[in-house]
């Protein structure tokens, strides 16, 4: 995997959002649509191909809470909105590159991550997301590889599982795909050792199906 | 799968106990003396070459002038002297070796090393070892009780390792009030050699074991007990009680799940995931063998009730719900049914409230009408064998017509006495017949119901809590025997 050689050969110990999800869907973990830029008229042009309503995020190998740090610009929603937002974000000298996003306008919120237990090897979590994940800490394990079963038994497992059925109108989560991202998560654990934890959080839903909205892969970077 | 064959180390045509000793407070006395007192079925020599005999056998100077072949040896001596005598051991072609004695590993770096020292030397010899710093095994087929304490488990069909040796032997204990049998017991000490993945993969191949019981405290990292487990679970159900936590993943990582990925409750997803049943408490490991070794494991998980009073069916349904159960409303041709036999102002639901109605018959035939329900897979029967419930011993002063009254009283409570046989009976046939448990609750303010259970086979509880935890472990393991067996090769 060039984008994962290509970190550890550098000694990062993290892959960008960008790369991070790069990298997930290239093992078919479905990702919000994106394009990194480096101008002004990038971003324009992208947000137009990506379409509105979008969201702008600085980048930066360091920058793994861009909350806390004010880098991100939610729901812009014209070329104008979208040219004064890539201005401010590059007024912090972090912001490398800014990150153009789909915005994936989902309440619910899920995660879906990769842990190492130093007795059962890699781990998949899967969970409440958002800010509840750390709040009410609602998250199963299943140690890797899942089978289906696993997989739909650990959705199970979660006291908020309602949150995956038909809510407010919006479709249930479709659990065959979510599924499908839990057993790939494990896959990626048994194949890359160079991955050490892997948090896709929030994991929103979209019309029934999840989409990755933040990424952040962890390597266990032999320079360290 | 591959396990390691244990059969010599739990049924040894002959044994000698190396550290034989005349003094009856030490450990090569008491081991000696427990095996003695089991009766084991082969001969036991005991070797120590400053005494002559012990307990009217006579004592060999070393193992190797025993002039008989040794399946099994017991060590008991200082632990500075336990590798010659492995030397010895194996020199005299043993297969198996226990070692007792303890100042190994647990107590640091020089205790490691001589444990490794005496692991890699009984395995040159092509003998496994137990232990060290173990308390001993259990067998019930050749009578071995080659244990540091004097008990003498019940015999069964359980058999059980434990990382601690004074919580396994104390499972021992408890089972004997409770009517629980043992077939095997193995205390794994510092598992220098043997390990509860080559304990847990023998008991699993057994054929003599039904289920299988652990107290587990470590798992090495590279230890094979997850795949085992995920095999043997297959076969037969693993409960296992987990004390302690495991070392956790230790640095605190960048991202939330690292942070989160507290390794207890990782341990929790793998043995769920292997099809292991956790239990939460010392005193459920028993509780609940106790019901999957006597009972078959049930279809699902919708439960009938059966109550002679209302509020103790409300908190039996509470427990049911708790965990998982699923109390269902009764079928119209149950209802029907029922009707014909309990008076009119009976609950008409599940769960079944007699209302007061105190004689026997009825009982029986709701019991047996419920149990036949198709649309429930086990029954909890409450306030059904009552033994010791009514006192009508003194004597009243008073009118002829308030004596009268109590003679009526004791024909009720011997109707009752002499009925809880047939009531247990009845249950015991109803299981046999449907398929489905049926687990009593007396409510009677004695422990254990051994009686219930080794002479009738039924599994009773004093409270309607501890019958429904059974039940939802039974139920858990149905779930897992449900889910598919795929073989996931890494």
């Amino acid at each position: 995997m060039k984008i994962l050689e290509e970190a550890l050969k550098r000694g990062d110990s993290t892959l960008s959002e960008h790369d991070s999800k790069l990298f997930l869907a290239s093992h078919g973990i479905p990702v919000t649509r994106e394009q990194i830029v480096k101008t002004e008229e990038e971003a324009a042009s992208a947000a137009a191909e990506i379409g509105y309503p979008i969201v702008l995020k600085g980048s930066g190998a360091e920058l793994a809470h861009k909350t806390e740090m004010n880098l991100i610009r939610l729901d812009l929603r014209t070329d104008g909105e979208v040219r004064e937002a890539f201005k401010s974000l590059k007024k912090n000298s972090a912001v490398k590159e800014v990150l153009v996003q789909q915005m994936v306008k989902g309440d619910r919120e899920l995660v879906v991550g990769l842990t190492r237990d130093p007795q059962f090897g890699p781990c998949v979590m899967f969970g409440l997301g958002g800010i509840f994940t750390e709040i009410l800490e609602d998250v199963s394990f299943r140690v890797a590889p899942l089978t289906q079963w696993d997989a739909e038994d650990m959705m199970e497992e979660i006291r908020a599982k309602k949150i995956l059925g038909a809510f407010r109108g919006k479709p249930a989560v479709d659990k065959k795909i979510m599924a499908d991202v839990l057993i790939s998560i494990g896959k990626i654990g048994l194949e890359y050792e160079a991955v050490k934890e892997i948090d896709i959080n929030p994991m929103k839903i979209l019309n029934g199906k999840p989409v990755a909205v933040d990424a952040l892969v962890v390597l266990n970077n032999k320079k360290d | 799968m591959k396990y390691s064959n244990l059969d010599k180390l739990f049924n040894p045509r002959t044994i000698a106990l190396v550290g034989a000793s005349a003094n009856p407070v030490k450990w090569g006395f008491i081991v000696f003396f427990n095996i003695l007192k089991g009766e084991f079925t082969g001969p036991v020599y005991p070797v120590n070459p400053k005494i002559e005999s012990l307990l009217g056998i006579p004592c060999y100077p070393s193992i190797e002038t025993v002039p008989d072949s040794i399946d099994l040896a017991v060590i008991t001596t200082p632990a500075p002297t336990v590798s010659s005598l492995i030397d010895e051991c194996g020199r005299k072609g043993v297969s198996f070796v226990v070692v007792i004695t303890s100042d190994f590993s647990e107590t640091g770096a020089k205790g490691a090393d001589m444990e490794q020292e005496i692991v890699e030397k009984a395995r040159s010899y092509g003998m496994r070892l137990v232990g060290p710093n173990t308390m001993g095994i259990f067998s019930a087929k050749t009578h071995l009780h080659a244990l540091m304490p004097p008990v003498m488990p019940l015999h069964g069909s359980l058999s059980m390792f434990s990382q601690s040796g004074n919580v396994g032997v104390q499972m021992l204990y408890w089972g004997i009030n409770k009517g629980v049998g043992y077939e095997k017991f193995v205390s794994s000490g510092n598992e220098g050699d043997l390990r509860c993945e080559d304990y847990l993969g023998y008991f699993a191949e057994d054929e003599a074991t039904t289920v299988i019981l652990a107290y587990l405290e470590g798992i090495d990292p590279d230890s094979e007990l997850y795949r085992t487990a995920r095999w043997a679970c297959r076969k037969k159900p693993v409960l296992i009680f987990k004390g302690g936590r495991t070392k956790t993943g230790g640095k605190a990582a960048a991202s939330h799940s690292g942070a989160m990925a507290v390794s207890s409750k990782v341990l929790k997803a793998a043995f769920h995931q292997a099809g292991i049943i956790e239990i939460d408490d010392s005193q459920g490991l028993v509780d609940c063998a106790k019901a999957f070794s006597a009972y078959p494991i049930p279809r699902g998980s919708r439960i009938a009730i059966l109550t002679r009073g209302g509020g103790w069916g409300v908190i039996t349904a509470d427990a049911c719900e708790e965990h998982g159960l699923i109390v269902p409303p009764l079928s119209r041709e149950i209802l029907e049914k029922l009707n014909t036999i309990l008076p009119p102002y009976w609950s008409h639901a599940n769960p079944v409230d007699m209302a007061a109605v105190i004689t026997s018959k009825p009982y029986l035939e709701c019991l047996e009408i419920l149990a036949q329900w198709d649309e429930v897979d086990a029954v909890i029967a409450l306030g059904g064998s009552i033994q010791g419930a009514l006192d009508f011993k003194n004597d009243v002063k008073g009118t002829e017509e308030l004596k009268e009254s109590l003679a009526f009283a004791r024909e009720i409570a011997k109707d009752y006495a002499e009925k809880n046989d047939i009531v247990l009976d009845l249950a015991r046939t109803l299981v046999d017949k449907t398929g489905k448990p049926i687990i009593m609750v007396t409510l009677g303010d004695y422990e254990d119901h051994k009686s219930d259970l080794t002479n009738h086979r039924v599994v009773s509880y004093p409270t309607p809590e501890r019958a429904v935890r059974a039940l939802a472990r039974m139920v858990d393991y149905r779930r897992f025997l449900n889910s598919p067996d795929e073989d996931i090769k890494q």
